[in-house]
């Protein structure tokens, strides 16, 4: 119990700093830091297959990209935020912490455990036989991302050809 | 047949990037309209059937083998899949002419079919993870399409909806999991089935507020609205026209109605509060749209009002009030794409949207201003336009349900509207031509004939509304009203 709650407010901390933090360096590494503990917290979870994704590419491939990209980027582009916009995501971050834990406890021990649904099976199972539709989804979401990455870079190729 | 609502915009998006290589305009544009005439001519098709059976279940074989590919189509989801398709095909005729100063036309053409793809897996899905991944393909498609025309704000509002967008999808996402931890399962009857037996009042009662929240947030409801006056104006016009006039109700009211119909339940209390939240929204957006200058604004407020209409229709949840709510959806959705494809007609003729600016137009541009009072009026609910029906039955199925300080609010929030409508059309197009607006011409052919053509919709439909309502409206009303997804005896 107490591995867990020192992974989970691990979480919440390297979160919260990945969104304050100014280098972006060092947000993208606490970013992969606070899916490194997620990993571990799933696989303490029983939940194996949704940790090996996490740590695999939320941590590792991700990271790497953003890490790619903030290097071939310049500085001299940073944006001035106003007090106001500085201050609201850290007094959001402690009135949720508080309602959530005033709240969530008494509510959580209300939720009945899980029952082991018609769901369950081996990952492969699961993924190809039980939620095909997903897949389906999935290629849409993927192909929106591309082509919203086509649509919004589509000046800067222009420029280059001028 | 019924796969195809899906598999077809996702499939001619995927190709469309490479199409566009080899032709810039000619192709992208007779793909697209093709892909969705056919859609349109699928979902008649599939009238007859679901008119006989109620019901239609489909299973996806691959090479001789069953998937877990299954979808099932009712009277509800079908004039849904209608409403979507026909709109859409209105809208890309409209971009056919409109997107010629944009520029890669196959890139929007494809993001725009995979709008409709997600949009069209939502309303087929009877699962609520699926519900949640065809929330976000529309939803993905949509930010970057608020974003095509690239200016400053342009990505502002795309970014502004992306950020509530996201809040949005955290919160039904959020509920959906906890739904998941009580019952072990997403299929919307073994959920139902779940709750049924559990009976966790409390952690429902936050679901639902979740719920609310999330899908509030993507269908505008007030106090959720603040994204869409800046996201809609900014988008170009058909795209604008697409997201008021479908996707707010597509992932917003369709989502949340399916939800509380088929897996939750309408109690009385849910009942009241959406009530509430629609009377407000109709109520606030109606005045908020009064000061507007801009059209597209004032129409993007509009929409938030008409949301508010169908909303209280739905959550009155008597059959009459379910049938009207529905109506009205439809009405919207073709006036409102109507009106913001006028919008864009004014804006290519003259270059601006500022009320204060135009005047005259009429003389000028008759078919665009002629189209302009038709989606006005009909939005507006004056007879015998196919608007003033649907606010007419909801209207009535309130005064049947003894709500008379709903059904007078909903009267007098109609007056509202005809009132900033008639703004629009005397500054824009009555008085006299000004100076600089005594040269213009009418839009190109295929803007005007979209516009024309959902004109005359509301029009027909207006005329021809007995048996409309009776082919198209009633079956789906019925379908939603039995708690849908008890269809889905599929022997699970």
């Amino acid at each position: 119990m107490a591995i867990q709650i020192i992974l989970l407010c691990g979480l919440v901390i390297f979160s919260a700093l990945a969104i304050l933090l100014k280098d972006l360096i060092k947000a993208a590494l606490s970013l992969a830091v606070a899916s490194l503990l997620l990993g571990i917290i799933f696989f303490r979870l029983a939940a194996p297959y949704a940790a090996v994704f996490e740590i695999s590419v939320v941590a590792g491939l991700i990271t790497v990209l953003f890490i790619l990209t903030i290097a071939l980027t310049k500085k001299g582009d940073e944006v001035t935020e106003a007090r106001l916009v500085k201050l609201a995501f850290p007094v959001f971050l402690i009135l949720f912490l508080v309602i959530d834990g005033l709240v969530m406890k008494s509510l959580l021990q209300k939720i009945p455990a899980l029952p082991s649904g018609p769901e369950a099976g081996t990952f492969g199972e699961v993924l190809w036989k039980q939620r095909t539709f997903d897949l389906v989804a999935q290629v849409g979401v993927i192909l929106a991302g591309v082509l919203a990455v086509l649509a919004l870079f589509r000046k800067k190729e222009e420029d280059k050809d001028e | 047949m019924v796969f195809s609502f899906i598999v077809i915009p996702l499939l001619v998006a995927a190709f469309l990037p490479l199409v566009g290589k080899f032709s810039k305009k000619l192709l992208p544009d007779v793909l697209t309209n093709a892909a969705l005439a056919f859609l349109v001519f699928n979902s008649i098709l599939l009238v007859k059937p679901i008119f006989n059976q109620g019901v239609i279940v489909q299973n996806l074989n691959w090479l001789g083998e069953r998937v877990n590919l299954q979808v099932a189509l009712d009277g509800f989801n079908l004039f849904m899949l209608f409403t979507i398709s026909l709109v859409s095909l209105c809208i890309s005729l409209f971009s056919i002419d409109y997107l010629e100063h944009y520029g890669h036309k196959s890139t929007f053409y494809a993001l725009f079919l995979v709008m409709i793809a997600g949009m069209n897996g939502l309303v087929l899905v009877p699962d609520l993870f699926s519900v949640y991944l065809f929330l976000e393909v529309a939803a993905v498609a949509s930010y970057a399409l608020v974003a095509f025309g690239l200016g400053y704000d342009e990505l502002e509002a795309s970014f502004k909806y992306l950020m509530l967008s996201v809040v949005a999808s955290a919160f039904a996402l959020l509920s959906i999991t906890v739904i998941f931890g009580m019952t072990g399962s997403l299929n919307f009857q073994a959920v139902a089935q779940g709750l049924q037996d559990l009976q966790a009042r409390l952690v429902l009662g936050v679901c639902v507020a979740f719920f609310i929240m999330g899908f509030g947030l993507k269908a505008a409801l007030v106090p959720f609205h603040a994204w869409l006056p800046d996201a809609h104006p900014s988008a170009p016009a058909p795209i604008s026209a697409m997201l008021s006039g479908l996707l707010i109700k597509v992932s917003g009211i369709y989502a949340l109605f399916r939800i509380i119909y088929s897996v939750i339940g309408l109690t009385p209390v849910l009942s009241q509060l959406l009530m509430a939240l629609g009377t407000i929204s109709m109520v606030v957006a109606a005045l908020l749209a009064l000061g507007q200058k801009d059209i597209k604004r004032m129409l993007a407020y509009s929409s938030i009002s008409q949301v508010g209409y169908i909303v209280l229709g739905l959550a009155l949840g008597t059959p009459l009030g379910i049938a009207g709510a529905l109506f009205h959806l439809f009405n919207h959705a073709v006036a409102k794409g109507l009106l913001f494809l006028n919008s864009g007609s004014i804006q290519h003729i003259t270059g601006t949207r500022n009320l204060e600016e135009l005047g005259g137009l009429g003389k000028m541009v008759p078919v665009t201003a002629g189209t302009n009072l038709v989606g006005a009026l009909s939005i507006a609910g004056v007879p015998p336009l196919a608007g003033f029906w649907s606010k007419l039955i909801i209207i009535m199925a309130l005064i049947q349900a003894r709500e008379f300080g709903y059904a007078l609010v909903a009267i007098l929030a109609s007056i509202l509207t005809l009132w900033y409508y008639l703004l629009i059309q005397r500054k824009a197009f009555f008085g006299r031509v000004a100076e600089k607006w005594s040269q213009v011409r009418e839009a190109p052919f295929w803007m005007s004939a979209a516009n024309v053509v959902l004109a005359l919709v509301c029009i027909l439909v207006g005329i021809f509304f007995t048996p409309i309502f009776k082919t198209w409206i009633s079956p789906a009303a019925e379908a939603l009203a039995r708690g849908i997804q008890q269809v889905l005896m599929w022997g699970l």
